[in-house]
């Protein structure tokens, strides 16, 4: 029984081994294959570039800076975004406060749809009758 | 004008503002950013906050600062002339797989998802399902609002952002349809706009939309590629989805990665497809195009409404009578079963809901918006059906979607 016993031990110890080695040969194996050959390279494709196209750029020289504000007439645009009323009205405070020789006219575009909606008498009228503007884009 | 103009912004849109003002052709425009919002703020916090503070950017005071922006003489820089060409790149890239998903991520071609990587064989399969010619220009795009310039893209742009959304060949005439109208899916506006599209007509079937259970979920092939290959060929076609740019969403919209793709169940609703009450034949092949807030809503779910009989049309009313539609009106998905409630309680014809439903005679327009400032309740604006999914039990959905255009979709095979 007890040889029986043993006998059986060794045959399983024997199969656990050789499954061992042979695992261990495989990847051994396939080790070799990697380092036989260096490392395996994906190979490389070619594809296209998805972008569409902008259209050129012009570029516009910006106009001439005042120098001064002292006599000068300046335009605050509130293009109706909530709260430019607001907040043109502090910021015209403060030019009063700190410039009183400027003019200050305030012009309330209340469209809420920004720079775009400003209508051109009112850029005429700032041609004509200010030196500057100040406009209130949102937000 | 050639008068100084300075405007005022929010230091959160520098970002976007730089490239506005480039393709303006003023790159170095002289912006008074300051920090917000300003909505919701009393004057004297505007004084404190903006008035008496400085701009995050530069840290300088601002007031100060904007009259600089008046008086100082400009540099040469600001003064130049000419053309200026953007360089988009090679038209091709080569590296393996990996290195060119890596590639389309770092220089934003994607949606951030994997993408099918576009080789010429895989974009000339595409091209075979359309008659056009790949170099025809396809439209012109913006990312909506003044946040950009409207960018050219031709029919084999439009191919390769469908290879890359993992679309079959079969779906290009409806990507192309949707392409060709110009508009984005994905809109810039800080208030996180989502766009959709409803399709009708025997297409469907054709190319496998699912207009059945799960049907505006995301779980089928055409309907989400579709919906994807229209995003892709907005960001790259049309420059739109560049956070801090041309993505201003302050909160976003999760809906802005595929869409909402709708494919009408005609056969089971008892009402005329949203194409043919728009004008077209029956059986036509249309895509009908929204933009808007989505259909999904809490409101769907009030309180104490919910019960053994129901009151569908009445429940739709009431939503459409709660909600603000001054911007994209209402829009109501009905599942089978429940456009049949619809038509059970006496209104047979979409016409006759709507016009129970708002008030107002065929043809005749909703309420003007109304000032926000003036506490009035806004109407739900215009009001949409559309009829898809299953017959699995009797849900709708509602939100905010109004339609834009309807284009056919065969002229594009």
């Amino acid at each position: 029984m007890k040889l029986r016993i043993a006998v059986i031990a060794i045959l399983c110890i024997g199969l656990f081994c050789s499954a061992s080695m042979l695992s261990n040969q495989t990847y051994a194996q396939g080790k070799r294959d990697v380092s036989a050959n260096g490392p395996v390279v994906m190979p490389k494709i070619t594809v296209l570039n998805p972008m569409g196209t902008p259209p050129p750029i012009t570029l516009v020289p910006q106009a001439s800076r005042l120098g001064t504000l002292e006599g000068k007439t300046i335009y605050f645009i509130n293009t109706g975004y909530i709260g430019t009323d607001r907040l043109m009205s502090v910021m015209m405070d403060w030019f009063k406060a700190n410039y009183p020789k400027t003019n200050i006219v305030y012009k309330d575009n209340t469209s809420g749809a920004g720079l775009a909606e400003i209508s051109k008498a009112l850029w005429t009228e700032i041609s004509e009758k200010g030196d500057a503007a100040i406009v209130g884009l949102g937000h | 004008m050639k008068k100084p103009a300075v405007p005022l912004i929010l230091n959160d849109f520098e970002k976007q503002e730089k490239e506005v003002s480039l393709n303006l052709g003023m790159p170095g425009l002289r912006i008074q950013y300051f920090r917000g919002p300003v909505w919701g703020k009393t004057n004297e916090q505007l004084r404190k906050q903006i008035v008496e503070g400085n701009n995050p950017i530069t840290g300088k005071p601002v007031m100060p600062e904007l009259v600089e922006k008046l008086v100082k003489p400009l540099t040469a820089e600001e003064q130049k002339t000419g053309t200026l060409q953007q360089n988009m790149g090679p038209k091709t890239y080569t590296g393996t797989p990996d290195e060119l998903q890596k590639l389309f991520l770092q220089k934003r071609y994607t949606d951030f998802l994997p993408v099918v990587l576009p080789t010429e064989d895989k974009v000339a399969e595409m091209l075979k399902f359309t008659s056009h010619q790949p170099t025809e220009v396809l439209g012109k795009m913006n990312p909506g609002s003044e946040a950009g310039e409207a960018w050219t893209y031709t029919v084999k742009d439009a191919a390769i952002s469908a290879v890359m959304a993992g679309a079959q060949p079969e779906y290009f005439p409806v990507i192309l349809a949707l392409g060709s109208t110009g508009m984005t899916a994905v809109n810039v506006s800080d208030n996180g706009f989502m766009a959709g599209a409803v399709i009708n007509g025997k297409i469907r079937d054709e190319i496998g939309l699912n207009y059945k259970e799960g049907a505006v979920g995301p779980y089928a092939q055409a309907n989400t590629t579709i919906g994807r290959a229209w995003s892709l060929l907005s960001i790259n076609g049309g420059n739109c989805g560049k956070v801090g740019t041309t993505y201003m969403g302050t909160i976003g919209n999760p809906m802005n990665l595929i869409g909402i793709i709708i494919a009408e169940n005609e056969e089971k609703s008892p009402f005329k497809p949203l194409s043919v009450r728009r004008g077209f034949k029956e059986g036509e092949n249309i895509v009908t195009l929204f933009m808007g807030w989505g259909i999904l809503s809490a409101k769907n779910w009030a309180a104490d409404v919910w019960g053994p009989n129901m009151n569908y049309p009445g429940i739709i009313k009431e939503i459409y009578n709660t909600q603000d539609g001054s911007l994209f009106g209402t829009c109501v998905v009905l599942s089978p079963p429940v456009a049949n409630f619809v038509k059970d309680a006496g209104y047979d014809t979409v016409e006759k809901f709507t016009e129970w439903v708002t008030g107002l005679q065929p043809g005749a327009k909703p309420a003007p918006r109304g000032n926000l400032n003036s506490g009035i309740r806004m109407s739900g604006g215009t009001f949409t059906v559309i009829v898809t999914g299953g017959s699995n039990n009797n849900y709708f959905s509602m939100g905010g979607m109004v339609p834009s255009q309807s284009v056919p979709i065969d002229k594009w095979r």
